[in-house]
């Protein structure tokens, strides 16, 4: 809980900047139409919240977040490489990778 | 641990037997993993987690270990029929279950944030792949879209929260931030705003309302064999999560959420079974009857001893796959509702199993349902009385639901049309009727 801040002042725009671009990444998952598009905003919040974990590492001297952070990118690269293969697969059977075209499922 | 690491080799042994194209030497593996599993649970109770260095808060209780390995082991004899007859796929979905299922262990009881996101992520992208798995449906192609997209949204949401809370109280160990926590640092909103982010991020997940939209759909397009397992462990392994994390790290801001938590358990248990009541889709209603189900769960947040919710999940899960399994024994092509008119008759064991799942959700008194209902009720009245109140009248509308759906399967059909059982269809209806019934033996 002691805050050695070496980073000082400069927190506040670090975590502005990474708040910034989660709700960049949130809003865009949701307004998006585009499958690839979509999954591109949803690695963006990911990041965002990378930055946000290396940012407290450093206010804390503290290394758990930044190993935090390297189990993150891996769990990004799974989600990508899961999701581009559900793309592809939807694709296929759809012919169209419009998220409003998959509207099916309804009752 | 132990259990872990059986479940990840017997799920590799799993995907390399899968290639010989021999269904029941798969089915075989993976039971022993699971049974091995279980047993290695039984036999060391609760571990402590080699990632912390402090003893673990929670300790993982064997118990809930076993009872995520017995449902799985249910949910794979259940839906073996069809992975048999994918036999070019059987390696894959049992080692894709055994997988998920690592992660559900892994998240069910955490002592570290860290691991608990590890394990959550373990638990979900198998499912993605999972709901996907029928690669030539355009149905199973967009439910596997939206709960890929729903999931991962859910997940970085659950990390924003994971991130809060590190940056309010500078630890990812449950101790830790419980004892920070604890010395008032909850009031500051960097923690407030991390729980409320983990709340929502934990309801994506369990499928309770407000972000409980992608369930009926990912439930519909997904198969009977995938939907026996995804909607048990998963949610499983999520209240126990939820359990853990708000019960006892956040249970200082315990006044700060409650209100809200009852909110959500009141609106999920009316919009499920009312929303239930209308649907002409067994699938959708095992869907809206789970979003009800979730609320019910939430419910062990009132009071922080999760013990009194062993028994309802338990009996939930229990009930909610043998229905699956006589869908899919009698039903498995189309989903219609209109299907399952007279199947009562077809078979005696699927008529008696039946009636029991049912009467075991609705709740009536002898079964396994009531009485995890009237522990967790009972536990919660002095908490939250008002909401205990609504939740017993949503009860009674859901009771319903399930008598509707039981008189539809009793009709006595015109025509006598017997259905022959395999035998792993067989183990899996006595298993659940007689977990439905045994129940009282353990009170």
């Amino acid at each position: 809980m002691q805050a050695a801040s070496s980073i000082g002042t400069s927190l506040d725009f670090y975590l502005f900047v990474s708040f910034a671009l989660f709700t960049i990444g949130a809003i865009g998952a949701m307004t998006r139409k585009n499958m690839i598009v979509l999954l591109m905003c949803i690695e963006l919040m990911l990041n965002a919240v990378n930055l946000m974990l290396v940012t407290f590492s450093t206010y804390y001297n503290n290394g758990d977040a930044q190993i935090f952070v390297f189990f993150t990118m891996v769990v990004a690269a799974a989600e990508a490489t899961v999701g581009l293969s559900i793309i592809i697969m939807a694709y296929r059977n759809l012919k169209s990778i419009d998220i409003d075209m998959y509207n099916k499922l309804k009752n | 641990m132990d259990s872990i690491i059986i479940l990840f080799i017997t799920g590799l042994i799993g995907l390399f037997v899968g290639m010989s194209k021999k269904p029941v030497a798969s089915l075989l593996i993976a039971s022993l993993g699971l049974i091995g599993a279980g047993l290695a649970a039984y036999f060391r109770g609760s571990y402590t987690s080699p990632f912390t260095s402090y003893a673990a808060y929670v300790p993982t209780q064997g118990i809930v270990i076993i009872l995520l390995c017995a449902v799985t082991l249910l949910a794979i004899l259940g839906g073996f029929k069809r992975y048999q007859h994918d036999s070019e796929h059987t390696g894959d979905y049992l080692g894709l279950i055994l997988f998920s299922l690592c992660g559900a262990i892994l998240m069910a009881q955490p002592n570290d944030l860290m691991l608990f996101f590890i394990g959550l992520e373990i638990l979900s992208i198998p499912i993605y792949v999972l709901v996907g798995i029928d690669k030539g449906s355009s149905t199973s192609a967009e439910a596997a879209v939206k709960y890929f997209f729903t999931g991962s949204f859910a997940s970085a949401i659950i990390l924003f929260g994971i991130a809060l809370l590190y940056g309010a109280t500078g630890s990812f160990q449950l101790v830790e931030i419980q004892s920070n926590l604890a010395i008032g640092i909850w009031q500051s909103p960097m923690a407030m705003i991390g729980s409320l982010f983990l709340l929502a991020g934990f309801t994506f997940k369990i499928g309770a309302v407000p972000f409980h939209f992608w369930g009926p759909d990912v439930y519909d397009g997904a198969s009977n064999a995938v939907l026996m397992y995804m909607s048990t462990v998963v949610k499983i392994a999520g209240v126990y999560a939820v359990v853990n994390v708000f019960g006892q790290v956040f249970r200082d801001s315990y006044f700060f959420w409650i209100d809200l938590v009852s909110l959500l358990i009141v609106v999920s248990m009316f919009y499920g079974y009312i929303t239930a009541w209308k649907q002409t889709s067994f699938r959708r209603l095992i869907a809206y009857s789970s979003i009800a189900n979730a609320g019910l769960m939430l419910f062990a947040l009132a009071d922080t001893h999760n013990s009194n919710l062993f028994v309802f999940v338990a009996a939930y899960a229990v009930a909610t796959i043998a229905l699956v399994a006589i869908n899919q024994a009698t039903n498995d092509a189309s989903d219609s509702l209109a299907n399952w008119e007279g199947i009562a008759w077809k078979n005696p064991l699927i008529g008696v199993s039946l009636v029991l799942a049912l009467f075991s959700l609705a709740g009536i008194p002898p079964l396994a349902g009531f009485f995890g209902k009237y522990t967790l009720l009972w536990s919660a009245v002095p908490h939250v009385p008002y909401t205990a109140m609504l939740a017993l009248i949503a009860s009674v509308i859901g009771a319903f639901v399930y008598l509707r759906l039981m008189l539809l399967a009793l009709k006595k059909p015109t025509v006598s049309m017997r259905i022959q059982l395999s035998v792993e269809q067989i183990i899996v209806l006595v298993f659940t009727a007689l977990a439905s019934v045994g129940a009282i033996y353990f009170i």
